[in-house]
This record gives structure tokens, sequence and C-alpha cells, in this order.
């Protein structure tokens, strides 16, 4: 008797998001497969993106083999997101950490004036994240959405704590929002709730955490797998977003990638590389080396 | 459906105060307006306790079968408390609880043999909680053929599936799942034994005001699946209306979200509306927020 595959189609869809504007323009999400479930019936229009990361000023406990890419215009925060543009960056990825009231506390405004310099400066589209802070986010991010008026970019973290101040800027400023919450499908889908009540889903993308290898990775993992099976076979209106992977920080921060540079590309390649099976539609990579190692294996599948 | 009144719990601060201090009247309040609510039994959860154990079951038995006639539910896990407490019963009391570690069955379970009572046994077994519903009706067929042959027979038992809170990270909702799934084959598996759940431990960790609507839904849905009694809380006065069948109406609703129909919610009132989203979330058909009422 012949085997014959079973071929599953299913009804939900992820939001397609685009960032940027006219050229400098990218799309993500729009897939009504589960990642990777090429042989089901649907498609995934949109392929994985990678941002590279950049911070607002000189890294302080960044290890000599992530400064060494970028060496001689690590201290320039442009020079630098121009530099990760020319690596094969689809994005670039701006955090404003210097903005942390622990870090150096430093204004909305600088940060604002520096974020629309970067924008304008590359022709891929900026992803901008403020420190994390919640209360500091409050006062950055829509200063930030203002200064970069109309330009479309993703803008996050939105938080629990701060998404009715940050939404409501990104909201008049024209931008994405990209929706964080602490490694919880329950808290995930909350936010999202409660943001989409006046902001736009179709412009909400999820950042659920992401761990890196050994770290928790497998929490990551099974969150995202489960916001896409919920999303595209269950039709929940509230996780059909595309997921932005956020994991470059967390890999490097690790006590193997710090210790080689081999050791540091593997950790955060296995890690992009999983989170990517997992679903995620774009990923935040710090070394330029892991982006290359990550782009050959796809290609080669 | 049995409810077994909840209220009167060492967690309250007003309640362990009134213990150690031994005014009865506060427990005796806490007794009559639940007993006045409906409640068909009054529970006495009085944690470990410690010091005087038996002198203070003792008062506070004595005291709350001053103020009503219902019959008690002896709620805690020391053996010499539970002791005293079924020894002052006038009444038929409740074992609240054994279950299938070791040393429930050697301390907990003959006493309930010994003083002829009904008992709650849980499926919790010295492996810890049993994850799945084959699983669960493994370890409580042990325990029951334990308790059998202690010489406890089934209509004495009522079995707990134990009740976790829906809001636990990603796996509330499975819980939600399994316990339903579990209750409707029990009969099937034990003849004659009876259930019950601690309903509140479903909405644990969930918003205070939404609670309720957690509660009165599952209760619904459970008692649909045979659930015999609940330890829930009596002055909540919708749920005791969905419990004494004065509700068909709602009641009739649930059943339809259970049966998977397609409702049409434009045509229900807001309440309604509500019930049919909790049911939805229970039944692990939509993933559950704290906003799921919200969407």
């Amino acid at each position: 008797m012949d085997y014959k595959a079973p071929v599953e189609a299913y009804t939900g869809v992820v939001r397609e998001v685009a960032i940027g504007k006219g050229n400098k323009s990218l799309k993500i999400g729009g897939e009504n497969i589960l990642p990777l479930h090429y042989f089901d019936e649907g498609s995934n229009p949109n392929p994985a993106k990678f941002a590279l990361e950049i911070l607002d000023m000189e890294p302080q406990d960044w290890s000599e083999q992530l400064v060494q890419p970028f060496k001689d215009v690590i201290s320039d925060p442009i020079k630098w997101a121009k530099r990760c543009e020319e690596l094969g960056a689809d994005a670039v990825f701006l955090r404003l950490v210097s903005t942390d009231p622990a870090v150096k506390d430093s204004p909305a405004e600088e940060a604002a004036a520096l974020a629309k310099k970067v924008a304008e400066a590359i022709s891929v589209p900026l992803i901008i994240y403020g420190s994390g802070d919640d209360k500091k986010d409050a006062e950055v991010l829509p200063k930030v959405a203002e200064a970069c008026d109309g330009m479309n970019l993703l803008i996050g973290p939105v938080q629990k704590e701060n998404y009715e101040i940050v939404g409501k800027a990104l909201l008049e400023h024209g931008h994405n929002a990209s929706a964080l919450s602490p490694l919880d499908i329950n808290l995930l889908k909350e936010l999202n709730v409660k943001l989409g009540k006046f902001f736009p889903s179709e412009k909400i993308v999820i950042d659920p955490e992401s761990a890196a290898l050994g770290y928790g990775m497998e929490y990551s993992f099974s969150l995202m797998e489960r916001v896409k099976q919920i999303g595209i076979i269950t039709k929940d209106n509230m996780t059909m977003m595309p997921i932005i992977a956020d994991l470059g920080g967390e890999c490097w921060k690790t006590k193997q990638a710090k210790e080689t540079k081999e050791q540091g590309l593997l950790w955060e390649g296995m890690t992009a590389l999983s989170l990517l099976l997992a679903g995620a539609n774009i990923l935040v990579l710090r070394h330029p080396e892991t982006l290359k190692l990550i782009k050959e294996t796809i290609e080669t599948r | 459906m049995i409810i077994i009144g909840e209220n009167i719990h060492v967690i309250a601060q007003a309640v362990s105060t009134a213990i150690r201090e031994r005014d009865a009247k506060v427990i005796q309040d806490l007794a009559k307006t639940q007993s006045e609510a409906g409640a068909d039994y009054i529970d006495l959860n009085v944690g470990p306790m410690k010091k005087d154990t038996e002198e203070t079951m003792q008062w506070l038995v004595g005291a709350v079968q001053e103020a009503t006639d219902l019959p008690l539910s002896i709620d805690t896990l020391n053996p010499v408390a539970m002791e005293a407490g079924l020894k002052a019963c006038k009444r038929k009391a409740l074992l609240n609880s054994a279950s299938g570690k070791s040393l429930s069955k050697e301390q907990m379970l003959p006493l309930a043999q010994k003083y002829n009572c009904d008992v709650v046994i849980s499926v919790m077994t010295d492996k810890g909680m049993p994850p799945d519903v084959e699983s669960k009706i493994e370890s409580i067929m042990d325990t029951v053929t334990h308790a059998n042959e202690l010489g406890i027979p089934n209509e004495n038992i009522l079995v707990d599936p134990i009740l976790l809170p829906i809001s636990t990270a990603g796996e509330g909702q499975r819980f939600t799942v399994v316990n339903l799934e579990f209750l409707n084959i029990l009969e099937d598996v034990l003849p004659g034994v009876k259930s019950t759940v601690g309903l509140s431990n479903t909405s644990n960790g969930v918003p205070d005001q939404l609670r309720p609507h957690l509660n009165r839904t599952y209760l619904v849905m459970l008692e649909r699946n045979k659930l015999y009694s609940a330890i829930a809380d009596p002055l909540d006065k919708e749920l005791m209306s969905l419990a004494k069948g004065e509700m068909p109406k709602i009641v009739e609703l649930i059943h339809r979200t259970m049966d998977g129909e397609n409702i049409d919610l434009t045509s229900l009132s807001t309440k309604e509306v509500e019930y049919v989203k909790t049911a939805r979330v229970l039944k692990g058909e939509t993933l559950y927020s704290d906003a799921w009422l919200e969407t």
C-alpha cells in the first residue's frame, strides 16, 4: 500500500508587519504554516530576517571578540550602524542602553536625536529599543517616536507597566510596537489584548523574551512554538503576530560565550537557529560572523 | 450539588486569631452565615495545628456545632487533629483529606474506617501530582483499592482530582481540561465513589474581581461531568443559585459551549457572553489571559 503523507491546512495567518518605509522597508510574518512545515498547505512569504545590534554608547561589558569586528566604529553609533548594514544585516537594532538610570541616565531628548540620525544614515530599517527600565522607557520611547515621526520603525519594549503611554506615542507617530512580556503565554496575550484596544493589531510584534542556550532557551522555544500553534492552528486573534527574538545580548553575556570567540559564535548561532525553528520571524544578533554562519546554514538547507 | 462551605480557614487572619483566643462568636457567625446561605457542610480548615491540638479541635468542633446542625468537614493534614475532630463530631463527618501518599495511607485512611466517616481521597501519591488523565486514574485506583482493603466502602469515598490554578503559565488550562475528563470517567472505573474539588483553586492568582466568573462557570462544567460536591464559597450568591439549579438558562448555555456549538454572541446579554467566554477558556478552546472577558 502506498504511503500518503498527511497534509494540513490551517486557518490562522500571522499578520504581516512592515518595518520602515519605501525602499528602506522589510516585511516579517505573513505565514499560514507552522515554522518550516513547507510540506503543509500554505506558505511563508517572508523568510526570517536578521538584525545586528548596536548600542547608543561604547559598550562597557562586551568581550574582546565581540568588540573586534567594530573596533574602529564602536564609539560612533552612526558609523557602527552603517558597518552593520555593510555586513549584510537586514535591519539595525539600536539599544538605547545609556538612558538606563543604572547606566548613564542620559536624557530622552539626546537619545531621540541620536535615534533619528541613525535612522536617516542607513538604508535598512531601524528597530529601536529603550533600556528596558519601564519608567524611563515611558519618557524615552515617546520622544524617540516623535523624533522619528512617520518612519514606521519598530519600537519597544512596550511592557505591561508602560503600554498606554508608549503605545499612544507610537500610534500618533506611525510606528510599530514590540510588546514584551516575561516568558509567559498568558501574560503575552493579555498585553496584546490591552494594547490592541487602541493600537492596531497589525502593527504589533511579539517579544516573548529570548533566553540563551543553557540559560533557559527551552522556555523561549516552547513559548514561541505555542504562540505559533495557537495563532495558526486555533486562530487566536491575539497571538497571530510575528515574533522578534532579541537573543544576541543574552548569549554574549554567558560565561561560555566570553571564553573564546568560536564558542561565542556557536552559542549565539545555536540559540538563533533553535529559535528560528521555533518560529521567530526576526532575530537580533550581535556578531556579524554569527549572521554569516546562520545565513549559510539556511542557504544550504 | 453538595457545597462544602470553605470560609472557616486559618489563612484568614480573623479565623486564626479567633481560634487562638477561643473567640467562639467569630467562628459561629461564619458557620451560621454559610449555613443560611445554603451550604451542605462546613469545612474546618485548621492547618498544621502544632499546639494544644486535641483541646483546640474539641473546642472548635464544639463551638461550630452549637451554631449549626450541618455536618462538618475536618480539613487538616495533622492526624492527631483529625482524630480529635472526628471524635467530637455529632453527625457523620467528612475526613478532608487523605491521599495515596504512604504517610496518609498509614495515618489518615485508618481513621476513616475507625470513625466510619466519609473521606476525601486525592489523586496525589509519593511520586507527586499525576500529570494526565491516565496517571490520575491509575493513582486513584491504587489508593481506593487500598482503602477498600481497610474496610472503607466506595460509598464513603469522595475522590479529589486536585484543581490547579488556570493562570499557571501555559500549563493551567491543560489542568482544567484534564480534570473535566477525569471526572467524566471516574464513575466507570470506580463505581459508587463520589467526588469533590477545591473549586476556588482554579482561580487562584487571577485578579480578585474576576475569580467568581471562573469558579461559577467551572462548577457548572464539572457538575455536568458528574462532580458530586465542591469545597467552595457559599456566600457567592450566584454560585449558589447555579449549584441549586436556579439558573437553568445559564447552565444550558454553558453546556452548549462545552459541546462546541458556535454560539452567536451578539444575541446574548453581557452576563451570558461572559459565561460563554469563560467556558471557552476553561475547556481550553481559547488561550487564557487575565483579559479573557475583554476579547
